[in-house]
């Protein structure tokens, strides 16, 4: 996260939204997919709608773009409302999770689509076409069809696209999902780079929390049409507002607990502060925690499972009170991993970086 | 200066443009409207006419019909008609003889189409929609040569003297139900080669996999999955055949009187307008019955088989 | 034969009858044509078999023999106008069908079917008399009209399908791009329509040169189409003319197959 904001609160404070969404709901039939759905967007900003699928990140993507008309709340680009404004006419670029290049249009006809239903004069669309092109990295392509692209291709034309007609808001529809999962890695850090140089505020919907924790400056983690959190990544990692929000994003242990009058007590011993009384739950990453030897401390366990990481071992515990709990160390070369079906102890390094939510 | 750009994008189009647009988007039912129309005045109301006609008493006067009084008389005389029940009878038996035997002929080249490779199935499709881009008089006119006195078939036999006497084939019931069968062969095949395409091939390899016989596979596997194919190619055979006067015509010389040749001659040439509403509204209801039995037939066996994969 | 090996007796003998009667009933379509088109080359004015020697004369003769290529010029515009009007009436028709966002639009998509559901025979008469009733005799006119209702559900079925299996976001994207409706159906969804529309105008117009059951009711007296004289031709003679006759037809429908495998493929033909 080299070029991650500063402080992305911070920016929401000092400069009016560009995109203002204001308690949006949109029901099907019965069902309610969105519910009083508030976000701001500055300028600038890469906003990510993270949650499983049904979650209402699409929906409330759609209703942007203007291909769904919300069932009430407010939608609003640089303070105008658009949500009786048609489709073509608001400021908004789509790039599609198929990307729906137009298959019978060559790169450099589907680029300049835009220009070409604004009736812009034929050297402009020209001009503007080649310099777009230029800036996805596709000059030379200009003759070929979608057809004869590859996956990155392609996506980089849907952006070009999109880009062409200098959008105030950028929308991205899990523009990823097509890729393999090789290029998908690389794209992601592509794409970023090239939104921030360009200074596009921008809302990118996926379910893929790795692709989030990339693209964003703050993600909104969703589940059943509302919000559960909005913040940076980071905070999103290290702070999750909810219990909801720790399990869906990277991997948690969880332990149900009694609170005594202002802390937890964690199995190992150590205390937890919180606010909160009776039945808690107390999360932890698995990279908090550590092994020892098993007389080192009173909280018990077995070794079920271990596998490599990549440059970290996760091991599988099933703790003496029935939790299995996971915990990751660094991979080093001189020690060999603790064996499956051993004995170990267990200890939360920093006590100060476990949360605590209501039982 | 952005602002001003931006503001000038977002405004919401004229009155004009949101007339054009919503006739233009294809999101109505006006882009119907003109068939909606068209099938109106050209279909709906003339059958509604020619019901209307089956139940009265009219007189024409150079080819227009003047007088119109209700009547149940022309119905009752064709329902009490000896003819009528010949012909209707011998028409039914034609079409639901030629739908089986079309059937019967058709389904093995769908099973071949089926385990076929590439070429085997470009061939079979060449083969089936070729015919339908023909006309049904040059396809009969074919049999003509072929089943005649002196035709290619007994001149083949004649000659190789399996006979000594030329058959008498033409002008005969079983001129008219071959060039039938043949005819309308492409008809069932078509909507059978559908259905099987629209199944996994894999079926067919689990289930030989799984130790049933390629007999077997057919029988327990594809047969049952193609129900509805054969519905719907039988439906189209049987409308074709049951209400088609070409092949009766020219393969029966004249003399082979099916409904639909009947109605001609009703309407064409000797002007008994009556007697022809008449026996067209016979010929659709009667139509109708069978079609509504096929599909009846069609969706028991369909039931069948998804309660017997449940 | 590999196909058999290891396979029981009973497997051998069934699929092999399957597959007998496969090659029977495949040879059984096409050997027909072929006997015609041999036939009309065949040097003696009656039809039998085998041909005593090889000429052109009979296929001079269907461009000499005035009424028959009177008739076919009738049903050359017959066939040009139900086209246009399938065409005109049947495009726009499908995308109601299907993107419409109006209650019916399964009724509709069964109503266009229903005129091509009665038999053909009973149209024609209901035409007829229903003409005679007003006073519209029959005509060029009436004939195409009539083949036009008959056979238009062919075309929205064809479109349908097409339409029924275009990315829905092509149109949201083109929407997204400051296309007007307008525009989105020009630039995007038409172009992307044309093979269907081809592969359907195609069909069309075989029926509308072909048709004999709509026709025979629905022909002007003067305009006699070719179905109609043909039948009268075959019926009274017996020269290989018709034998000729069939030759082009044949040569037509070659044609027009290429025609349809090279915009929407064969197999699309049949759903």
């Amino acid at each position: 996260m080299m070029q991650g904001p500063a402080g992305p609160s911070n920016t929401v404070e000092t400069t009016a939204p560009v995109l203002g969404i204001g308690a949006v709901g949109k029901r099907f039939g019965a069902t309610r997919v969105l519910q009083n759905f508030t976000l701001e967007v500055a300028e600038g900003e890469i906003v990510t709608l993270l949650g499983p699928s049904g979650c209402g990140k699409t929906t409330l993507l759609r209703c942007v773009a203007g291909f769904w008309e919300p069932n009430g709340g407010t939608i609003e680009i640089d303070g105008q409302d658009i949500v009786d404004v048609p489709v073509n006419r608001r400021p908004v670029g789509v790039v599609f999770q198929s990307y729906a290049l137009f298959p019978h249009l060559t790169v450099a006809r589907n680029v300049g689509y835009a220009l070409r239903m604004r009736n812009r004069p034929r050297a402009e669309v020209a001009q503007r076409v080649a310099s777009v092109l230029e800036t996805v990295s596709l000059t030379g392509f200009e003759n070929r069809y979608p057809s004869q692209l590859s996956g990155g291709q392609q996506q980089r034309v849907a952006i070009a696209r999109v880009l062409v007609m200098e959008p105030r808001v950028l929308l991205l529809d899990e523009p990823f999902n097509a890729l393999d999962a090789k290029l998908r890695g690389a794209m992601q850090v592509e794409l970023r780079q090239l939104i921030k140089r360009l200074g596009l505020t921008s809302i990118f919907v996926t379910h893929d929390q790795e692709e989030a924790l990339t693209m964003s400056d703050r993600i909104a983690v969703m589940s059943g049409g509302k919000i559960e959190q909005v913040a940076s990544p980071d905070e999103i990692f290290d702070r999750p507002a909810t219990a909801y929000v720790a399990d869906f994003i990277g991997v948690s242990n969880f332990w149900e607990t009694q609170a005594e009058t202002g802390h937890v007590r964690l199995p190992d011993g150590q205390t937890v502060m919180t606010d909160l009384t009776g039945g808690v739950k107390v999360m932890t990453r698995p990279h908090n925690l550590r092994l020892g030897p098993p007389e080192a401390g009173p909280w018990k366990g077995t070794v079920s499972f271990h596998r490599n990481v990549g440059p970290l071992i996760e091991y599988h515990v099933e703790a003496s009170d029935g939790n299995v709990i996971r915990v990751s160390a660094m991979r080093q070369e001189r020690d060999r991993p603790v064996k499956d079906r051993s004995q170990v102890s267990l200890s939360v390094i920093d006590p100060a970086s476990c949360s605590v939510y209501p039982g | 200066m952005a602002e001003a750009a931006i503001h000038r994008r977002i405004t919401p189009p004229g009155f004009g443009e949101q007339v054009a647009d919503a006739l233009l988007s294809g999101r109505g039912i006006w882009p119907a409207v003109p068939a909606i129309v068209v099938l109106t005045v050209v279909a709906v109301i003339p059958f509604a006419i020619l019901l209307s006609l089956g139940f009265s008493d009219f007189e024409i006067s150079r080819g227009a019909i003047v007088s119109q009084t209700f009547s149940l008389a022309h119905l009752t005389n064709a329902l009490t008609d000896p003819l009528y029940w010949i012909t209707f009878q011998r028409s039914m038996n034609l079409a639901l003889s030629t739908t089986a035997l079309c059937l019967l002929l058709g389904y093995p080249v769908a099973y071949l189409f089926l385990t076929g490779g590439r070429w085997t199935k470009r061939l079979i499709l060449v083969l089936t929609i070729a015919p339908l881009l023909t006309s049904g008089i040059v396809r009969t006119y074919a049999w003509l040569v072929i089943l005649g006195g002196r035709g290619v078939l007994n001149s083949a036999l004649l000659q190789t003297g399996l006979i000594d006497q030329a058959l008498r084939i033409m002008n005969t019931h079983w001129a008219v139900l071959i060039g039938m069968v043949q005819i309308h062969l492409p008809v069932m095949i078509l909507p059978l080669i559908a259905v099987m395409s629209r199944h996994d091939s894999r079926l067919v390899e689990a289930s030989e996999n799984l130790g049933a016989s390629r007999i077997g596979t057919l029988r327990t596997v594809i047969l049952p999955l193609s129900v509805p194919g054969i519905g719907t190619g039988s439906a189209l055979v049987f409308t074709l055949t049951y209400t088609t006067f070409v092949v009766p015509q020219i393969l029966g010389g004249g003399n082979y009187l099916n409904a639909a040749t009947m109605i001609y001659e009703q309407v064409v040439f000797s002007l008994e307008w009556s007697k022809g509403s008449v026996s067209s509204l016979i010929l659709m209801v009667t139509c109708l019955i069978v079609l509504v039995a096929i599909a009846l037939l069609t969706n028991h066996f369909t039931k069948w088989t998804k309660g017997h994969d449940a | 034969m590999k196909w058999f090996r290891g396979r029981s007796l009973v497997d051998v003998v069934g699929i092999g009858l399957v597959l007998a009667v496969a090659v029977f009933s495949l040879v059984l379509l096409v050997a027909p044509s072929i006997i015609v088109v041999v036939i009309s080359f065949d040097t003696r004015a009656y039809v039998t078999f085998p041909p005593a020697g090889f000429t052109l004369r009979w296929y001079k003769a269907v461009f000499e023999h005035g009424e028959l290529v009177e008739a076919m010029l009738n049903s050359l515009q017959v066939g040009l106008t139900v086209t246009v009007l399938c065409i005109v009436l049947g495009v726009p028709t499908a995308l109601a069908c299907v993107r419409g966002r109006f209650r019916g639009t399964t009724a509709l998509s069964v109503f266009v079917l229903v005129p091509h559901m009665v038999p053909g025979i009973v149209l024609g008469v209901a035409v007829l008399f229903a003409g005679a009733l007003v006073g519209v005799s029959p005509s060029i006119w009436l004939q195409s009209i009539s083949i036009t209702v008959f056979i238009v559900a062919v075309m929205v079925r064809t479109v349908q399908s097409r339409l029924m299996r275009l990315d829905p976001a092509l149109e949201e994207a083109a929407a997204n791009l400051r296309a007007t409706p307008f525009q989105s159906l020009r630039t995007v969804t038409f172009p992307l329509l044309m093979p269907a529309i081809l592969a359907g105008a195609v069909f069309t117009f075989v029926e509308g040169f072909d048709n004999l059951s709509v026709a025979i009711f629905t022909h002007g007296f003067r305009d006699r189409p070719l179905p109609v004289e043909l039948l009268a031709l075959v019926q009274y003679t017996s020269s290989p003319i018709v034998a000729a006759v069939s030759g082009v037809q044949i040569v037509l429908a070659i044609a027009a197959l290429v025609v349809v495998s090279t915009s929407i493929g064969l197999d699309k033909v049949n759903e």
